[in-house]
């Protein structure tokens, strides 16, 4: 009797014992590989991950755009920046801070994922095109490589971080799509390397609204706008 | 796109004009920099040419123009960032939107510049540098510090609309360079290990993330440290590394003579141990020194490799040639004239090998040391050495006792008695033997074993072939240049009728006996007593034996050179296990010959004729 009511008292005492672990919230654990639902991640880890990976994308995509300036673009810069014109520029981003303050944390994330789906297209053709540029420096080859990559990346976290701060929210939102294929393709040399620097261009600025708009967002959510 | 094709018309325009000089003559009007403090306003400014007094004061213009405002509009602050400046706030400021802007004077365009806000970005320097004392190190010599700064007022790092970076410098007050620090994304930064006794200078300044341009540096700050306890220890205390080393050394080297010389060699031998020497495994040597022969028969053929390497390679051979190298070694103390010699302990010390390590007996083994003995050649001896010597050794044993149980069956006690290790050495002893035909055989062969010289280069190891499952030891002859066994050869001409007993139990015949029947062939018809005995037991004669007697016969006490190319080994017919091997008849020319040979194979056939 003695016996079998200390192995009951124990079993309750494991029961109570793991029942408050349990209850103090999600202990930071390692994202997901098998995709969202599977376990629970932080929502400050989340941030923290892709906040790192929007920076990196941003320095990858600065240096893919000067090394090309320096290789191919020298002396033309100025008529080809005057004339581009991004694909994504129809998507209604704020242009300044208080744009960007007074605009709601569910419109930037859409705007954020609109912003990388509408990329995925033209990285890939993008990381092809450049593979068969003759006398292509393996350092924009590699980069733009990566910059594929971690785009990807970038998308599956930002769709896991709309996931947990809108339950629910429709994530099909219309993105831009890219056409700018035909011209990545000419045979003139000179116009396929202003479509190039066009399209680094265009990338170098995407991924610095991409980073702002993060930050704010990580400062915002998890801070408190207090970072 | 109307206005922008304009626009790089006129630029083209401008860009021409600036490089063939315009005749505004304005020479150095140019736009130096733009630059946004915070990514919320910016400012563009410009130097004015050498005759700018010249020029009337408003003659120069500033136009902007934006992609979606796609017209040129003039500067709309000339003022608040100085002169020659135009600055454009939050409202006139977007981010991410391509800006052109064109200087001209008397209207025409002397300077153009295209840019967005957000690669122009250069936060200001930082404010509030200052620095705490965070603790003193116990010789009041060195300290801790830490740094702290805030960021740039106007830049709003609390909305994360801009992360900055920063990077300190530092040195000491009488220096000239200035050291930096990594850069940080934090607004403090400890210092460490900082003399009281030294000032410092620190400055530090900013820079957006993931861009190049780093702001203006901060106000340098000094950072004195009030004076302490002057009369301090002015000198670190220098750790005496040298008499340390050297005292080091003189315990070491003490020690060790102590160790070396000492008498302990218990210590010494922990210190520095005996190298062990290999030797075969699961056999004990006692067993061999003092067991009987079919023990130790038993205990070989639980080595199954035995069996198996005979019939594979002769590497054997190779070892045993190795060992005896040196003609010098060869001539002086081969193994054949050690293992003639009178010497007990040499012969003993073949099975002296220890149980107790994998190895056999070391170097330093005391009964070894005190032999007279090849010391290196013991210890050297690879196993594969060992083991041949051993075996030879044993088929001397067998073919010894096989004589002696020839000539005596009933002589079984006498070879037990025989210690195995010590059969080379009662060679030379009168064998208790109550066959006086023995008697001549031993006299032979005192006489042969007199003459080790003449032996020198004879190798009479004969090399175990097979062992049986009855645990008997098969033999086969080994280098074949030799005499063979010239023991067990030696006395082929002494026949005796009481060989016809030479049927035992355990069949081994040296092929001396062979060689003995082969002689004895034409005189002796008590031979066909033998015929039956092959039957019965395992019967393993050598094939060269048999070629060997069969070319020789009748001359079989000549101690016969290597005429005749003898094969070692013949290919097995059949294998009548237990009963023998009945060989292929190849390497038998005269099977007519009678003859017996003990100690190798013959095929049952050839020996069913022989044997009439």
């Amino acid at each position: 009797m003695k016996g079998s009511l200390e192995c009951w008292s124990r079993l309750l005492l494991l029961l109570v014992v793991s029942n408050l672990l349990l209850c103090q919230g999600v202990v930071s654990t390692p994202v997901c590989p098998n995709g969202p639902g599977n376990c629970q991640v932080s929502l400050r880890d989340l941030f923290d991950r892709a906040v790192m990976v929007s920076h990196y994308i941003h320095n990858l995509s600065s240096e893919m755009f000067n090394e090309f300036d320096k290789r191919y673009a020298q002396g033309k810069g100025f008529i080809t920046m005057a004339l581009n014109s991004c694909h994504t520029s129809s998507l209604p981003t704020p242009e300044d801070k208080e744009q960007a303050q007074q605009t709601h944390h569910e419109v930037l994330m859409s705007l954020i994922l609109g912003l990388l789906r509408s990329w995925n297209d033209p990285l890939y053709h993008l990381v092809t095109e450049v593979r068969g540029m003759k006398g292509v420096p393996d350092a924009i080859l590699s980069r733009a490589i990566e910059i594929e990559e971690e785009n990807k990346r970038l998308l599956e976290g930002m769709e896991m971080i709309f996931g947990q701060v809108i339950p629910g929210a429709k994530e099909t939102e219309p993105y831009p799509v890219w056409s700018g294929l035909p011209s990545l393709q000419t045979k003139d040399e000179d116009a396929r390397h202003s479509a190039f620097y066009n399209l680094l261009h265009c990338l170098r600025r995407d991924s610095s609204k991409i980073d702002t708009y993060l930050k704010l967002l990580n400062c915002r959510i998890i801070y408190n706008n207090n970072c | 796109m109307d206005l922008w094709q304009l626009l790089l018309t006129l630029a083209v325009a401008g860009s021409s004009d600036a490089f063939s000089g315009s005749e505004d003559s304005s020479g150095n009007l140019k736009f130096t920099k733009c630059r946004s403090p915070e990514l919320e306003t910016f400012s563009c400014h410009w130097t004015d040419g050498a005759n700018h007094s010249l020029q009337s004061p408003g003659s120069v213009q500033m136009f902007y123009i934006r992609r979606d405002i796609q017209e040129w509009k003039e500067c709309p602050d000339y003022v608040s960032a100085g002169e020659n400046s135009c600055y454009f706030n939050s409202s006139y400021t977007s981010v991410w939107t391509p800006y052109c802007i064109k200087l001209t004077s008397n209207g025409g365009i002397v300077d153009h510049k295209c840019f967005s806000v957000e690669d122009i970005v250069q936060p200001d320097p930082p404010v509030g540098l200052n620095w705490t004392l965070l603790n003193i190190s116990l010789t009041e010599i060195h300290a801790d510090i830490l740094v702290k700064w805030e960021p740039p007022p106007n830049t709003d790092v609390k909305m994360g609309w801009i992360i900055l970076e920063y990077e300190l410098h530092y040195k000491e007050l009488n220096e000239t360079q200035w050291k930096m620090m990594d850069p940080l994304l934090v607004t403090s930064v400890p210092m460490y290990s900082l003399r009281l006794d030294k000032e410092y200078e620190v400055r530090v300044r900013t820079r957006q993330r993931n861009t190049e341009k780093y702001g203006k540096f901060s106000e340098v700050l000094l950072i004195t440290f009030p004076q302490m306890n002057p009369s301090a220890c002015e000198e670190d205390f220098q750790f005496p590394w040298f008499l340390i080393i050297i005292f080091g050394i003189l315990g070491l080297t003490v020690t060790l003579f102590l160790l070396i010389f000492s008498k302990q060699q218990r210590i010494k031998m922990l210190i520095l141990p005996p190298v062990p020497v290999p030797k075969i495994k699961g056999i004990d040597p006692d067993l061999l020194k003092e067991g009987k022969l079919e023990e130790v028969n038993t205990i070989l053929a639980i080595h199954d490799n035995y069996k198996h390497e005979f019939y594979n390679d002769d590497s054997w051979v190779e070892f045993i040639e190795l060992d005896i190298d040196d003609p010098d070694e060869k001539t002086e103390g081969s193994d054949t004239d050690r293992l003639l010699s009178n010497d007990h302990e040499k012969s003993l010390s073949i099975f002296g090998a220890k149980d107790d390590d994998s190895g056999r007996t070391s170097c330093y083994e005391p009964d070894i040391l005190e032999t007279d003995f090849h010391v290196s050649d013991m210890c050297d001896g690879t196993s594969e050495v060992a083991q041949p010597q051993r075996l030879k050794g044993e088929a001397d044993i067998l073919c010894l006792d096989q004589k002696n149980q020839n000539n005596s069956p009933s002589n079984d006690a006498a070879p037990a008695s025989q210690q195995p290790s010590v059969i080379l050495v009662e060679e030379n002893k009168p064998r208790p033997l109550p066959i006086g035909g023995t008697e001549s055989t031993h006299q032979a062969v005192h006489t042969q074993l007199s003459n080790p010289s003449s032996l020198a280069n004879i190798d009479f190891y004969a090399q175990v072939s097979d062992i049986t499952p009855a645990g008997n030891v098969v033999l086969s002859p080994g280098q074949k240049n030799k005499t063979g066994n010239p023991q067990c050869d030696t006395h082929p001409e002494v026949v005796t009728p009481s060989q016809a007993d030479f049927i035992v139990d355990s069949a081994y015949f040296c092929e001396v006996d062979a060689k003995k029947y082969i002689a004895l062939a034409p005189d002796v018809e008590a031979e066909s007593h033998i015929e039956p005995s092959f039957n019965q037991e395992d019967i393993y004669i050598t094939t060269e034996s048999l070629t060997t007697t069969a070319g020789r016969s009748g001359t079989a006490e000549n101690v016969p050179s290597s005429e005749i190319p003898v094969p070692d080994y013949t290919s097995i017919h059949i294998v009548q296990s237990p009963q023998g091997l009945v060989l292929n008849a190849t390497a038998l020319p005269l099977p007519d010959k009678e003859f017996l040979s003990s100690c190798g194979y013959v095929s049952t056939d050839q020996l069913n004729k022989i044997m009439p």
